[in-house]
């Protein structure tokens, strides 16, 4: 592509204490992201995955090497930077959907930008929009236990991408819905990146998920065993 | 206002959890209102025995009778003093002290004699409204006296009994005299139930031989005038009208009880702090089991970008929500049961006169209401409740995000 990469990774390495064992989930792995990928991150379990979406994501710190997004050093940035931003320039789609259960859908998509200082008014233009997009009209004043799974993974993904991020980091996001509801999923996830130019990086075991991914990055050992654009 | 929203239905998420925590508040605020009400209401009611019907807030006496009380030691000219103090614009009255041998029947013991003009003791001392029964001193009826509760009951007499008075006079003769029991007194102190008869002046001098003084003169300072101020012009008074007096507060005469009265709010404040330490417990252990369920939820909060402040906030707010309802409930629950307290009182007359530190409380137990009455229980129900959500608080906005989010 030759784009400018929007995450960098340089020989970053992440060792657990676990008891009195060291256990190397990273080792010395190094990729770029660029934006607008469609990215699938695969591999055993322990390979090193849902590590590597931690460490992009700021929710965990490497032990060694270098993560640059978007110009800035991660290692650098201290805990009050981090946060800003995750709420900022990151979105998050977790495996349990992870949703607030008190609050409706609309409640929970708007969270971020609530967080962000967004007044009441853009807010709510932004998320009707979303929740539309999403396939979620007329649903927003339900409460995540009286939606599908799909549905909640739907609202998840509408947070996510609420704040417009610079990537959003989903973690087996289909690894909770029937194959069914995965399809519809990646075929809503795949709208976004190539009409909003939305980049995601998922981790996956899912077969569906890397066959519509543009490109597969296979981890074995906590390093990058496979790189296969498409 | 998100925050506030979400405050308020985590706290429906389990409802009964918050309702037995909110519930044990209301309760505890309630007794609190209630218990600060009754202490108020006693100390009042003891503070008024005190200063109203037995010491006033100021006495004179000859200087050395405090230390030996005696017939013979006496202010020289008492209504020359009265007349300075009258010019000050303080009410006093002047008495006249002296011991006896008192006896009906065949049962004898011994009283101090107090000899009073009616009129003007009834602008100091409410005395002459607590009686038991019968009739207080009438100068109509000169050898009728009042007798303190106990000092009946030794003596067995009832209203219009005789009582026999006898002791040496001032000019060395043996002084008796034949009264009438005109009056029996309520519990008032323990002074004056076991030992105390009322008489009119004139019977006491005449009986002593007395001509001219008086022992004690009571002084009344005006609502809210400072004691220390009223006592410097007791004794510019005095130095003016009768030299050879000293002036002392009952703050000087009763400094043990004067020191109850000061302690006793900090001892009300103190067992409300204890009651509430126990609600504190529950409270913790709520937040806590609270904050443990919803860990998850709050490593997806950090994760997204919400800062520890405001998960803290979140949790903060919960807290305050929970302690306002029971701020609520337990206020309004307290206004029927401090009607109670404060119009029909507990009666405590079956206890048979208790009294502390000499001081006897009324027969009907009144509670009493001030801004404290209410405030205090609040702010400290407020403390307390702040402080216990406090360590959930701060754990919540301490948590790891992805511990969290992988917490099972």
């Amino acid at each position: 592509m030759g784009a400018e990469p929007i995450i960098s990774l340089r020989d970053v390495t992440k060792v657990y204490r676990q008891g009195s064992v060291d256990v190397h989930a990273l080792r010395g792995l190094t990729m770029d992201v660029e934006a607008g990928e469609f990215t699938a991150i695969c591999g055993p379990s322990g390979s090193g995955k849902t590590t590597m979406l931690n460490l992009i994501g700021a929710l965990d710190a490497m032990t060694s090497g270098s993560i640059v997004l978007e110009g800035r050093e991660l290692a650098s940035l201290n805990k009050k930077e981090l946060s800003e931003l995750r709420r900022d320039r990151i979105g998050f789609v977790f495996q349990a959907y992870n949703l607030m259960p008190v609050l409706t859908a609309y409640e929970n998509a708007e969270m971020v930008l609530w967080v962000q200082g967004v007044d009441g008014s853009s807010r709510r233009e932004r998320v009707m929009g979303l929740l539309e997009k999403v396939g979620l009209k007329g649903m927003e004043n339900r409460r995540p236990s009286e939606l599908s799974g799909g549905q909640q993974q739907r609202v998840a993904i509408a947070r996510a991408i609420a704040s417009n991020p610079v990537v959003v980091l989903a973690d087996e996001p289909t690894a909770n819905v029937d194959s069914e509801t995965a399809e519809t999923l990646l075929e809503l996830m795949e709208e976004l990146n190539r009409e909003q130019g939305v980049t995601f990086v998922f981790s996956t075991h899912d077969p569906q998920v890397m066959e519509r991914a543009r490109r597969v990055v296979r981890l074995v050992d906590g390093r990058v065993a496979s790189d296969e654009r498409r | 206002m998100k925050i506030l929203r979400m405050a308020w239905r985590n706290l429906w998420r389990n409802g009964r959890r918050t309702l037995v925590t909110v519930a044990a508040m209301t309760l505890a605020l309630w007794s609190m209102v209630l218990y600060t009400s009754l202490m108020e209401g006693m100390l009042g009611s003891m503070e008024t025995t005190l200063l109203d019907v037995e010491l006033g807030e100021i006495q004179v006496h000859a200087d050395g009778y405090r230390e030996r009380p005696s017939i013979w030691e006496r202010i020289e000219d008492p209504d020359a003093l009265l007349r300075a103090l009258d010019e000050t614009g303080l009410r006093s009255t002047a008495r006249l002290l002296g011991g006896a041998l008192v006896a009906s029947g065949d049962v004898s013991t011994g009283a101090l004699l107090k000899g009073l003009r009616p009129e003007r003791d009834a602008l100091v001392s409410e005395v002459h409204q607590r009686l038991d029964r019968g009739e207080w001193l009438d100068p109509a009826d000169a050898k009728g006296v009042v007798l303190g509760y106990r000092l009946a009951r030794t003596l067995a007499v009832e209203v219009g009994d005789e009582l026999v008075a006898l002791s040496q006079a001032t000019d060395g003769s043996m002084a008796n005299d034949l009264f009438r029991v005109r009056g029996v007194l309520q519990s008032l102190s323990e002074e004056t139930d076991r030992a105390t008869v009322f008489l009119l002046e004139d019977e006491f001098r005449n009986f002593f031989a007395l001509e001219d003084g008086a022992h004690r003169v009571i002084v009344r300072s005006s609502e809210g005038q400072d004691l220390t101020a009223a006592a410097g012009l007791v004794e510019q008074a005095a130095a003016m009208s009768a030299p050879g007096v000293e002036v002392r507060s009952w703050r000087d005469l009763l400094p043990g009880l004067a020191n109850v009265f000061d302690s006793a709010q900090a001892a009300v404040q103190v067992v409300a702090f204890v009651v509430y330490v126990v609600i504190a417990i529950l409270i913790l252990n709520a937040m806590l089991t609270a904050v443990f369920e919803r860990i998850r939820e709050f490593g997806v909060l950090k994760a997204i970008g919400v800062s520890p402040r405001r998960v803290l906030a979140l949790i903060l707010v919960e807290g305050a929500l929970q302690s306002a309802l029971a701020i609520g409930i337990g206020l309004v629950a307290s206004l029927p049961a401090l009607w109670f307290v404060t119009t029909r009182g507990i009666d405590v007359g079956g206890l048979g006169g208790t009294a502390i530190m000499g001081v006897a409380m009324d027969q009907i137990w009144t509670g009493a209401v001030s801004p404290l009455t209410i405030a205090g229980p609040v702010f400290i129900l407020l403390f307390v409740a702040g402080v216990a959500v406090l360590f959930p608080a701060i754990k919540a906005a301490r948590i790891n995000p992805i511990e969290a989010i992988h917490h099972q």
